[in-house]
């Protein structure tokens, strides 16, 4: 029995210490961007022999990248929105019975990401065009939407698969309509895939660079700002635009947790 | 039938749900709610056609059109049109892709990075993700997950420059390496194919990192103690336990990533050497380049999708299969 | 800021009353009578300078809207997304790109007349032969750059930097960069051929001959090339992490290293270089056509602005006078001796279609191989 705890004991340690690795792995780099952000020098890099905090001021003199971070924040919003329940309803749909032409539909949901994103952007282009849609915001909103909606359905679909078939069976035994099925039962069961895909779409959308500029208009979003001032060199601006974007993110982020808790306490 | 109807009907009460009676009860019970849900549900033929038209209709053209008019691009030989010229089909810039082995090589390379960079990002995630899921209580768990997060809400571009910052010749490892009295001369680790895995999976980990840790979470602490006291050692149950139960997260996990690793261009044009070029930089060469190279980018971007499709059913199918074969 | 919009006031008010007199009422008017609108511009961060734009939207009322583009196919692709009926009015071109454009019928000629003060741009930029096409001028020079040898001076000497033989030594194993399309028009020139390879326009299979010989020998010299690169970010970083000593680059991003203290130097070696130019070209079918004129006579008004666009890129600009409004240090990362600048040729459009029919499939080879 001893032999047993000191197994799981030796486990844990083992396993804490790749996660702690882990940890490590994915915060130098992101130390060393925040820590470039104040260097006083127009290229980031080591040595550092000075340092500044002119990048960080400069930011929030500059009114372009408070509102150009506020675009990009409202454009992840809705087109995560739209991918989230367009998303779901593919997934119910495919994750259903069967039907003629399921694999056909599937290989067809996957399209918008598998094609690279020159190409995709290309195409979102001449068919916004075709759609009559006019580049800006909507187009944006629509093309990341569209190229989302695909990972929406992997992880919604991974999620239904295992919900138990005995409790929609049970609901709908109650008389339950499909409608009310889905909602009281099927809904609550997917609230963590639908986190972890709103996750993913609100990066995905945060991150684009190529969607965002063949679709955009005059305004830019975060990432074709950050390529055209990459330009003229990986400034330490740079990095500290990425830093106060990241904090803005988590600042809002903790908000919206605390407000959607607070949401479902009152009601 | 109502709702309330029904249940009390099956004499099963539900006392302990008093709020079905305040919202959803009443919305079963409201007539125009009940007529049209009627309507909808009259027979299981018309009740999945309309559960299917919006996503048909979705798929088709939102989906289906810009690929459709990419593969039209693909088809001609010429695009943008030149004024006054006249645009003809051909299948060239297909044959161009199977006639010239020098584009073979970048394509093979894609897919067997992208298969190689998601097996280590497996690897890598899949103990981080266990330990989150059955380590640690339930009140850290959030909290340590979130944790993992913040590093992925910096973009593609700057977190690949900060990998320069660490891997240079001045970088921050080779100065650790360096103040320890470790190496005189810096080892050259940028440009060359591992610094281009530590770019891949830095950007990959999350999609593998969530899926898994999702489907490890649903699975009961019980289960794997009972193997323990039937004697199975870490490794058996590992293997006979967690991983069949965890297979879906493996699979959604996987695809996801193998996906999003295809269509890489940024990150391996930056942090890859001379010999690392990969498919879609390919591609983008022929965006970059003269106009009437437009039909073979088109060309071949149909052929690396197609290429990601075939290997994205065969692997899904593979997955169910296994998962199949572990149930009986 | 206000400082310096009051200094620029200042000098468009000298301007007016000495050179540029007579042609300056003729400006306003037009202006006045546009009485607003606005004016749609794509080009690369800080080619505007903020404080120029500030004041042109002043005091002509026109709103000037800027879209950030990071490079030419880019530009192309979007523009010719958009055809027939463009958003923007200005674009920003590489001279030698020019013929891309003009087939596929994507900008206007430009009507210098319509431009008072054309005559500011150095002739050297304006009346150059790549300038003219089809009897036509296409664009406006803003900024020029060219292909230069830049090394990190604590490694590399001078002497070294005066042949492009050193990029390919073994003294250098692993520690150069360079971008490879470029580097084959310099490879060609380095063998005593015409890179622009318009000399071989009539015949096709001389100049696959040579392609094939430029091909060969960066393939040869593979193994001692630490990157093919594409960006000026990149080369400046990779010079700054020191993964390189040497390599191929453009003289704007090699001269922004200088001017921030780091030990580069720059030099066109002496089996010469190619040079090229920006320019602001206006689309076909404009929407605002006459306020891209008034734009484009605005900005050309002053050698302060052409000395802006030059500290925002390291470019040099093509502006008459402009390098008395630079410092030292920025003077001498935009100048070379005279001696170097004879090795300097441009960059030629004509050949283009079948130098690149030539050049892609070689460099998708030598990065295959």
């Amino acid at each position: 029995m001893n032999d047993r705890v000191e197994l799981f004991r030796g486990n844990r340690i083992f396993l804490a210490c790749i996660y702690w690795a882990f940890v490590l792995y994915v915060f130098v780099p992101l130390i060393l961007m925040v820590l470039m952000g104040f260097k006083e020098s127009n290229f980031i890099g080591f040595p550092i022999t000075s340092w500044t905090l002119d990048w960080y001021t400069g930011i929030f003199a500059d009114a372009e990248v408070v509102s150009t971070f506020a675009y990009s924040v409202a454009i992840a919003v809705l087109s995560t929105l739209i991918s989230v329940i367009v998303g779901i309803w593919i997934a119910v749909l495919l994750e259903g019975r069967k039907f003629w032409g399921r694999t056909a539909m599937f290989g067809m949901t996957l399209l918008p990401a598998l094609v690279p994103g020159i190409i995709s952007a290309i195409a979102f282009r001449i068919y916004a065009r075709f759609l009559g849609i006019e580049p800006g915001m909507g187009a944006i909103v629509w093309a990341h939407a569209v190229h989302n909606v695909p990972f929406v359905v992997l992880v919604v679909m991974a999620r239904l698969s295992t919900l138990p078939k005995s409790q929609i069976e049970a609901a709908r035994d109650l008389g339950a309509d499909p409608m009310i099925t889905f909602l009281r039962i099927t809904l609550p069961y997917l609230v963590p895939a639908i986190l972890g895909a709103s996750i993913f779409c609100l990066l995905l959308s945060f991150d684009d660079f190529v969607r965002s500029f063949f679709l955009g208009g005059y305004e830019p979003t975060l990432p074709v700002l950050i390529f055209a001032k990459l330009r003229s060199g990986m400034s330490p601006e740079i990095n500290a635009i990425a830093t106060v974007a990241l904090v803005l993110t988590a600042v809002i982020g903790v908000w919206a947790e605390r407000f959607t808790r607070r949401m479902n306490k009152d009601s | 039938m109502t709702y309330d109807a029904a249940a009390r009907k099956n004499g099963q009460p539900n006392a302990e749900r008093p709020s079905d009676r305040t919202f959803w009860g009443r919305l079963a019970g409201w007539g125009p709610y009940h007529g049209l849900m009627r309507l909808a549900t009259a027979s299981p033929r018309r009740q999945f056609l309309i559960l299917a038209a919006f996503p048909i209709l979705w798929v088709l053209t939102q989906h289906l059109g810009p690929m459709l008019q990419m593969m039209r691009v693909s088809l001609t030989d010429a695009y943008p049109v030149a004024p006054g010229v006249e645009q003809s089909f051909t299948l060239d810039n297909y044959a161009r892709f199977f006639g010239d082995s020098i584009f073979w090589m970048p394509f093979f390379r894609t897919l067997i990075f992208a298969v190689v960079f998601t097996f280590c990002t497996l690897i890598l995630t899949y103990p981080v993700a266990y330990f989150l899921a059955r380590h640690v209580s339930r009140k850290n768990q959030m909290l340590l997950l979130l944790l993992l997060l913040i590093p992925f809400w910096v973009g593609e571009i700057v977190r690949t420059y900060a990998i320069m910052i660490l891997l240079g010749n001045t970088g921050a490892v080779n100065l650790v390496l360096k103040t320890l009295g470790l190496i005189d001369r810096p080892i050259p680790f940028m440009y060359t194919s591992f610094s281009m895995g530590v770019g891949i999976v830095y950007l990959t980990a999350l999609y593998m990192l969530l899926p898994l840790y999702s489907a490890l979470e649903k699975l009961p602490k019980s289960v794997n103690e009972a193997a323990a006291d039937l004697g199975a050692g870490a490794w058996t149950r590992f293997r006979r336990v967690s991983l069949p139960l965890t297979i879906e997260g493996i699979s959604s996990g996987c695809t996801l990533v193998f996906l999003i690793s295809t269509g890489f261009y940024a990150t391996p044009v930056l942090l890859g050497g001379p010999s690392t070029t990969v498919f879609a930089e390919t591609i983008a060469g022929f965006f970059h380049v003269a106009g009437d190279q437009w039909p073979t980018g088109a060309a071949f971007a149909t052929i690396m999708f197609m290429a990601a499709l075939i290997i994205t059913t065969v692997f899904q199918k593979l997955m169910k299969s296994l998962r199949k074969g572990e149930a009986t | 800021m206000t400082k310096l919009i009051l200094n620029r006031r200042r000098f468009i008010g000298t301007a007016a009353a000495t050179g540029a007199a007579l042609a300056s009422p003729a400006y306003l008017r037009r202006a006045h009578a546009q009485s607003g609108g606005e004016v749609n511009i794509w080009t690369y961060n800080d080619f505007v300078p903020e404080a120029f734009k500030a004041q042109f939207e002043a005091e002509t009322g026109i709103k000037v809207n800027i879209r950030l583009v990071d490079d030419q196919g880019k530009q192309f692709n979007l523009l010719a997304a958009e055809q027939p009926n463009p958003t923007v009015d200005i674009m920003t071109v590489a001279g030698h790109r020019f013929l891309q454009f003009i087939d596929n019928e994507l900008l206007a000629p430009l009507d210098t007349d319509r431009l008072t003060n054309w005559g500011n741009i150095n002739p050297t930029f304006s009346e150059s032969d790549w300038a003219t096409i089809n009897d036509n001028k296409w664009g406006a020079p803003i900024l020029s750059g060219m292909e230069v040898l830049s090394y990190n001076t604590d490694y590399v000497s001078a002497e070294e930097a005066l042949t492009w033989d050193t990029l390919f030594s073994e003294t250098y194993r692993g520690q150069t960069a360079y971008i490879i399309q470029d580097m084959m028009s310099i490879v060609m020139l380095m063998m005593g051929h015409d890179g622009n390879m318009v000399a071989y326009m009539d015949d096709p299979e001389r100049a696959a001959e040579i392609v094939e010989e430029a091909k060969a020998f960066l393939i040869e010299h593979k193994p001692l090339v630490r990157k093919y690169y594409d960006s000026g970010a990149e080369f400046q970083q990779m010079m700054v992490n020191q993964d390189i000593v040497l390599g191929h680059s453009w003289n704007g991003p090699a001269a922004a290293l200088i001017n921030d203290g780091f030990p580069l130097g720059m030099a066109i070696p002496n089996e010469g270089s190619y040079g090229f130019v920006y320019t602001f070209n206006i689309t076909n079918n404009a929407p605002n056509a006459d306020n891209a004129y008034t734009f484009l006579d605005a900005i050309l008004a002053s050698p302060e602005v052409g000395a802006a666009m030059t500290k925002a890129s390291g470019f040099i600009s093509t502006y008459k006078d402009s390098d008395q409004y630079l410092t030292d240090l920025e003077r001498k990362s935009t100048s070379f001796p005279e001696e170097q600048l004879a090795n300097l040729q441009f960059f030629r459009a004509e050949a283009n279609e079948m130098k690149y029919g030539l050049v892609d499939p070689a460099v998708e080879a030598i990065k295959a191989a």
